[in-house]
This record gives structure tokens, C-alpha cells and sequence, in this order.
């Protein structure tokens, strides 16, 4: 065990000699004519076949090969030489027996092999065996690799590869597969190129090898989970990982009043059933990219406008005025972690208008970019639009034209179209509270359900309960975006700016109004006189808004009279007064001298209208109308 | 006057400054009708994507000529307009073809258009025009950035829809203001992919008509 072993390397060259002092003497290695000479003494000519070559050299050394020759090439000569002997003697064999005098061939009766017939069954049967255990060996490990095949379908990386690119834009470069998810062929111009790039995931057997050693471990009682595992890994740039949407959010005081958010996925058909984890990364990061675009946008438009009140963009967020202290505030907000956003989405309900009309109008400013009109005839220019090109034959002045280099941007659309939804709601609660507190005539409002983004519309009908056919007041109301536009019934029209009490105003004017004119008409089907009439009545306490209504009515003969006001602030007050005719307090006085001055009517007494039966100003003027008609007759 | 600028003076300002496009970029070719549909085929394919799919124009035109007694050459003038929309008239001044060395990728000439009403033939005959010839012009524009690719068949006036020839005349143009000659190479590597099926080149209309007998 202990010993060591040297190697040596043999010599090539035999000694020939050593002397006394150990040096050893070589022979020298023999010339390619002498090896060649002592290779051919050793070759036996009369054994040409290999059979027999090979014998001898198992039988044992030839005798000959230690025999000192004395010509190198002696044992060849000789051997050469019997072969010719033999040659010649078969030679002059073959030429006898042609002559067929001497010798005749004859061919030697061969015995026939025997035919055992079991034998040749019995190999035909193995052969057979082994040829059926070849093709189920065969077929057994088709069988295998088709269920092997079966169970990979979902991770198989082609398969998925051709998926991917029935849903996403990929070309290879190089070596590497590089996907594109940027809105570019959709006419963006953002800068961000939006690429990702397709590998081959290498943990795909990894975790293969997890599922399966997972239920061979007898302490865990966990069912393994099947992880959604997929052939393809996309990488997504850093910048684009995770979730991002944008939150809109109207604010007054400090206190939210709406709240919008923009969050794309979930839009499109759903797809992510038939496709791997790629699909939900990949349709993260393209909303991701999709909001950058948004919010820069928004941004170099906050900076670059030149508004009243400037934007102020800080960070991830921009405010904007709407109206006084009413501001609009859009933040970008994009976390890594998907949990954060779940949780914070599920506290705010959105507003589906605004964030619908942000989505559209980044559309929108795409689909300019990419939409352009084709020139008619043909060899116009390509480029401008069609309004363009009508200027010259319409002879279209310089403001027109200057008109049509306008544009608007996203952030001027957007406010505008916060200030509507905010004019709107704003209307909406004016037109209700009144409805709530006015109870007399009824205000009727109905809302268009056609609108614009920036215009909507209202009609208001006000009519008395009772006395709907008697008159109704009728009032249009467009709501834009940051005036009111009233159209009344006769056709007059009001601007009114976004303070609510304007409307408030506005609409008791017109109750008003109602009140008397549904008054005059009633009149006149109870067949009274309208004596006079007046919307506006310049005398009498100053009232705090507009001016006071009134009327004057004289019964059918003529004998009682009744004047009416109504004061046009909230509480709606009316004061009636009744004057009898002839008067009973009639003196004949050195003025007055005659008795026919009686017929003029007398003081005009109160009347305590809310004691007077009735449910509305109407119910009760007819009763009074028709309590005092019946009198005087 | 000192406050508002002239018209005259507005214009000269506008082209010095180069941003009216008044140069025209050509390359002609021509397909026989047997292939014309491989030819739109592979331009709807390059062709950047339109909604509404590839444009159908049907346009009528005619050439008039002012010939002035001390000038040799007449003045041309184009009057175009689509048989399909109604779309104003459009009245073209196209100028002499430069053709330049072998280095310069595409022929350049001067183009003016503009819009004009139906009366425009009435007042350029009155102005001394005569109508040189006509004819109809129909096929389909492609657009790939700012070249512009039509596809079309020349038909004569007249004699329903008989066809001038068995081929179809294909042009890809770019409109741009003077200078911007990188627009030319552009052109031609869009010219190179569609070189089997059509050959886009510069084509000198005085030279073909030399060979003619």
C-alpha cells in the first residue's frame, strides 16, 4: 500500500549492450527499408486468406521467422516462385482439359442440405418475437412522449410564443425576441418606446419539480398549489412595472366633492383565460405607459397655458381652478405592489364620466396624429384638412382662418368638462331645493338625457297643482360649462354666470310671474274683469329681489273688487285686498256732493289670505272670486 | 398701410422663409392591369393604415395653355376635379422638371395649387386659354408619412371607360417647401420595396418623346 510506483516511459530503442559502469549502448532504430524487409519475411504467401492469417498467428511463431536468411528477401522469392509453379501447373490443367481428350471435368453430385422443418419454424418465430418486441418498444415510447406532450401543452414555449404574438407586436432582433406595447402604430407621439423584451423561462422545471416533490412530503397537509407557470418570461422595464392610474378628484375647501380615476385594465375582451401570466403583465404595463402618456401630456399643457389663476403642477399631481375655491386635482399614481392598489380602489367609488372622457381624449389626440384626409382630387396636398382646403373657393376671411388654427388641449377640455359636471350638479341642487321648498306651483323639471360632454339641458315646466290646464310657465335652461343659458317662453334670453343664487333668483322670478298670470286666466274663466296688471309694480316696499306683481279684478257687475300682490322673494307672500262698491260709508261731503261718487269703490280692506280655504294661490283666489260673485247678486 | 403688412409682402416673407411647400417631389412607373392587384395588395400592406381603407378617387382633368406672342413656350395650367366628392376645383401650375445627376434620388418641380370654384375653365378661357387635352383619371392613393402613392388608370373623355393603355400609371409624390432634399431618399428606399413588381423612376417626358418617331 505503501510503496510507491514510478512510471517509465519504455525505451523505444533495444539495448544492445551495457558496460560495467552501467552505461547502456542503443541499437539504432532501423531504417524504413529494414523494417520493411523484416515485415515481408514474415508475410506467408500460401495464406492469402484471413482465416488462415489468423491461425497462424494464434498457432505459435513460424519457424522460418527465427531462421538467419540469408538474402532479406530470399522466403519471398521462394514462396513467389511456388506460386508460379502452381499457376502454371493449373494453367496447363485447364488447357488439357479443354481439349477434352485427356481430362474430363465433371461436377461433383452435392449432397442437399437437410430440410428440417421444425428447425425453420422455430427461427421463424424467434425472428418474429423479436421484430413485435422492436415495434412495441417503439410504440410504447411514442405513447410516452404523446402523454408528455399532452401534459406540457400549457408551458410549451412555441405555442405560447405564437399566443403572444396573436396579441402583441413582436419582431426578433438578433437573437432576442422584442415586443412592443407603446400606443405608437395608434398615432402616439410619446417618448417612451414601450419595448419589452420575450425570453424562455428557466424555472419552468424548477417549479415543476416543487409541485410534484410538494405532496411526497408527509408534513405538509397543504394542497400544492398549481402555479399559473408559463414557457415565456416577458421583462417589462423597470419604469413600467407595476399599477398606475389617474385620479381626478373635485375639490372644495379642501373637502372631496367627485372623484374619478382612470384604470384601463379590465377593458378589452378578456383574453387572459387562454393566455399566461404575460398577458395581465403586459396589459399592466401598457396602462402604466398609457397614463405616463396622459399625465405628461396634462402637464406640459399645465405649464404652457396661460390661464387666470395659473396651474400648478408639483410632483405627480396638477391643480387647476375650476371656480373659486373649487379646485380640480389630477395626480398620476403608480405603485409596484399590487395590494396597495386594490385596497385603495375599493375606498373611492369613480366617476365613470370623467375618467372615461380623459381616456377619450388622449384617443382622440392620437387618432388626429395619425388620421390625416386624403386630398380630393387626388393631386392635392396631403396634409390640410378638409375645412382647409374649402378657405380658397369660400373665400374664407382672416378670422376664419385664424379660427381654424385653434385648438384645444386635453387640460382645457378636461376642466371644462369638470366645470360642466359641476355646473350641472349645481343646477340639479338649486332645481330640487326649490322644488322641495316651493310647494305652491310645482316645478317640474326635465333633464335631457342626450348631452354633450360641455352642454346639457333642462326644461322646466311650472304649473299649479289642479290648474295645470290653466297656464304654464315653460322654461329652457342649457348648462354649459361655466354659464347658464335660460331661454323663456316668449323667447327672451338670460345669461346667468355659475353663482347658484342667480338661479335660485331666476326661477322665483318666474314663480312670480305664474302666479299671476295663472291668476288673470282663472279671472277670466270666472268671468272677471282684469282691471290692470303688472309685473313689475314700482310702488310699495323696496323688495330685496326684483319687483313685486300685482293685479287689480272687478267682479262680473262690476260691484267688488280685488287687488292682489305678490312679493317675488322666498316666502312667496301674497296680499289681497277687497273693496265693495257702492260704499257704505258714502257722505255727501261740500266736495264730493254728488251721491253717484259712491259707485267708485271704497277703501280697499285686507284679507287674511292664508285663512282663506284652499290648497295652493289659485284654489284660493277662486274661492274668494266666486265667494264674492255670489254675494253680489 | 404702415400697420398691416401687404399681401405681397406676406407671401415673399412666407417663401423666403421656406415654409410654403411648393417643390414637388415625383417618381413615376407604370404596372400592367394583369398585375396591378399584387401592386395593391403589397401598398395596402406598407401603406400606413387608414380606417376607411384605401381611398377611391375619380378625377376629371384637363390641360389648358395661354400661349403669349413674344414667348416660345406656352404656360400650363391643370385644372382638376373629383367625379366622386364634392370637393372644390383645383387649379395646378406645375413647372419645369429638374432632373439633376445621377445622385439625386427623384425628379423635383415646382407645383402651385389651389383651390378654386367651378368657374375657374370659364374665366381661363376668357383669359385667352385654350384646352389643350383631357382625361379622366381613377384608381386608388395610398399614404405611407407624408409621401403620397396613387395608383391609377388614365381613361379617355368621351368614349365611356375606354382605356387610354393596358397598364396602370403609378406616381409617388411628396410635397415640401424648397430644400429639403432628404425627403428624396426616403422616397426611394420606399421605391425599393416595391421594385419587382414596379420600377419608380425618374421620367424624362422629352427624352421619351425623341425616340418616338
Amino acid at each position: 500500500m505503501s510503496v510507491n510506483i514510478s512510471i517509465e516511459t519504455p525505451n523505444e530503442n533495444q539495448i544492445q549492450e551495457i558496460a560495467f559502469d552501467g552505461t547502456e549502448t542503443y541499437q539504432p532504430l532501423p531504417t524504413l527499408s529494414e523494417s520493411l524487409t523484416k515485415c515481408a519475411t514474415r508475410i506467408d504467401f500460401s495464406k492469402s486468406s484471413l482465416d488462415d492469417l489468423k491461425k497462424e498467428d494464434k498457432d505459435g511463431s513460424p519457424v522460418d521467422q527465427f531462421q538467419p536468411s540469408l538474402w532479406p528477401w530470399d522466403s519471398v522469392r521462394n514462396k513467389l516462385r511456388d506460386a508460379l509453379t502452381e499457376v502454371c501447373v493449373l494453367s496447363d490443367v485447364l488447357s488439357i482439359s479443354r481439349e477434352k481428350k485427356y481430362l474430363v471435368l465433371d461436377p461433383i453430385q452435392q449432397e442437399p442440405p437437410e430440410n428440417k422443418a421444425m428447425v425453420q419454424v422455430y427461427a421463424r418465430k424467434k425472428a418474429l418475437s423479436q421484430a413485435a418486441s422492436v415495434l412495441l418498444t417503439g410504440a410504447e415510447r411514442l405513447k410516452a412522449s404523446h402523454v408528455e406532450q399532452k401534459n406540457k401543452t400549457s408551458s410549451n414555449f412555441h405555442i405560447e410564443l405564437l399566443r403572444l404574438r396573436q396579441n402583441w407586436r413582436l419582431k426578433k432582433v438578433s437573437n432576442g425576441i422584442i415586443g412592443d406595447l407603446s400606443y405608437r402604430t395608434a398615432g402616439s407621439k410619446f417618448w417612451h418606446n414601450g419595448t419589452f423584451e420575450v425570453t424562455k423561462s428557466e424555472d419552468d422545471v424548477e417549479t415543476e419539480e416543487d409541485s410534484s416533490s410538494a405532496p411526497s412530503t408527509p408534513t405538509s397537509t397543504i394542497p400544492p398549489t398549481i402555479k399559473p407557470t408559463s414557457a415565456i418570461k416577458v421583462n417589462v422595464p423597470s419604469e413600467l412595472q407595476g399599477v398606475a392610474y389617474i385620479k381626478v378628484i373635485t375639490q372644495k375647501d379642501q373637502g372631496d366633492l367627485c372623484t374619478a380615476k382612470i384604470n384601463l385594465m379590465g377593458y378589452g375582451r378578456n383574453i387572459a383565460q387562454q393566455s399566461g401570466v404575460w398577458q395581465r403583465v403586459l396589459e399592466s404595463a401598457q396602462n402604466v405607459l398609457f397614463c405616463k402618456e396622459l399625465f405628461n401630456q396634462l402637464a406640459r399643457e399645465a405649464i404652457q397655458l396661460q390661464a387666470p389663476i395659473p396651474h400648478v403642477v408639483i410632483g405627480n399631481q396638477i391643480r387647476a381652478n375650476l371656480f373659486p375655491q373649487i379646485q380640480l386635482i389630477i395626480s398620476l399614481v403608480h405603485t409596484t405592489s399590487t395590494d396597495t392598489a386594490q385596497t385603495s380602489s375599493s375606498n373611492q367609488d369613480n366617476d365613470s364620466v370623467l375618467e372615461h372622457s380623459l381616456h377619450q381624449l388622449l384617443r382622440e389626440v392620437h387618432h388626429k396624429n395619425s388620421d390625416h384626409p386624403f386630398p380630393q382630387p387626388a393631386s392635392g396636398p396631403l396634409g390640410p384638412s378638409k375645412k382647409r382646403m374649402l378657405a380658397g373657393p369660400l373665400a374664407a376671411d382672416r378670422f376664419e382662418l385664424l379660427e381654424m388654427t385653434k385648438s384645444e388641449t386635453i387640460l382645457e377640455q378636461i376642466i371644462a368638462q369638470a366645470q360642466h359636471t359641476f355646473m350641472r350638479k349645481r343646477t340639479q341642487y338649486v332645481l330640487d331645493t326649490l322644488a322641495k321648498d316651493v310647494r305652491d306651483p310645482q316645478i317640474v323639471s326635465h333633464w335631457n338625457a342626450m348631452n354633450s360632454p360641455t352642454m346639457s339641458c333642462v326644461k322646466i315646466n311650472i304649473v299649479t297643482h289642479g290648474y295645470e290646464t290653466m297656464h304654464r310657465t315653460a322654461l329652457l335652461i342649457h348648462v354649459k360649462d361655466r354659464t347658464l343659458k335660460c331661454i323663456g317662453r316668449d323667447g327672451r334670453v338670460m345669461h346667468l354666470s355659475y353663482e347658484p343664487q342667480e338661479l335660485r333668483d331666476l326661477i322665483l322670478c318666474q314663480i312670480n310671474q305664474h302666479q299671476i298670470t295663472s291668476l288673470l286666466s282663472l279671472a277670466k274663466c270666472l268671468a272677471w274683469q282684469v282691471l290692470s296688471n303688472s309685473n313689475h309694480l314700482g310702488i310699495g316696499s323696496v323688495e330685496p329681489l326684483g319687483n313685486a306683481s300685482a293685479c287689480l279684478l272687478s267682479s262680473p257687475n262690476g260691484d267688488r273688487m280685488i287687488a292682489v300682490q305678490l312679493r317675488s322673494d322666498t316666502s312667496l307672500e301674497a296680499r289681497v285686498f277687497i273693496a265693495k262698491s257702492p260704499r257704505q260709508d258714502f257722505f255727501q261731503i261740500p266736495l264730493v256732493p254728488e251721491k253717484i261718487w259712491e259707485n267708485l269703490g271704497g277703501h280697499f280692506r285686507e284679507v287674511r289670505f292664508d285663512k282663506i280655504e284652499g290648497k295652493s294661490f289659485l284654489m284660493k283666489m277662486e274661492y274668494l272670486m266666486a265667494s264674492l260673485t255670489s254675494s253680489s247678486s | 398701410m404702415s400697420g398691416i403688412p401687404s399681401t405681397q409682402d406676406l407671401l415673399t416673407q412666407a417663401c423666403n422663409n421656406k415654409i410654403i411647400p411648393n417643390q414637388e417631389y415625383l417618381l413615376q412607373g407604370s404596372i400592367l392591369d394583369s398585375a396591378s392587384d399584387h401592386l395593391f395588395q403589397r401598398l395596402k400592406g406598407l401603406c400606413d393604415n387608414v380606417e376607411s381603407g384605401p381611398q377611391l378617387f375619380n378625377d376629371h382633368e384637363l390641360c389648358l395653355s395661354l400661349r403669349a406672342p413674344n414667348q416660345a413656350q406656352p404656360l400650363m395650367l391643370r385644372v382638376r376635379r373629383s367625379l366622386e366628392v364634392d370637393a372644390p376645383y383645383q387649379l395646378r401650375y406645375i413647372g419645369q422638371p429638374e432632373f439633376g445627376d445621377r445622385t439625386r434620388p427623384t425628379l423635383v418641380r415646382s407645383s402651385i395649387d389651389v383651390g378654386c370654384t367651378a368657374t375657374v375653365i370659364e374665366f381661363l378661357t376668357e383669359l385667352g386659354c385654350k384646352i389643350d387635352y383631357e382625361y379622366f383619371s381613377k384608381g386608388y392613393m395610398f399614404r405611407k408619412g407624408r409621401m403620397k402613392i396613387t395608383m391609377s388608370k388614365i381613361l379617355k373623355v368621351g368614349k365611356g371607360d375606354e382605356a387610354l393603355s393596358q397598364s396602370q400609371l403609378v406616381e409617388l409624390s411628396v410635397l415640401a417647401p424648397t430644400g429639403q432634399d432628404a425627403i428624396g431618399e426616403e422616397m426611394k428606399a420606399f421605391a425599393e420595396q416595391l421594385k419587382p413588381l414596379v420600377q419608380l423612376e425618374k421620367i424624362d417626358y422629352k427624352r421619351l418623346g425623341s425616340t418616338l418617331p
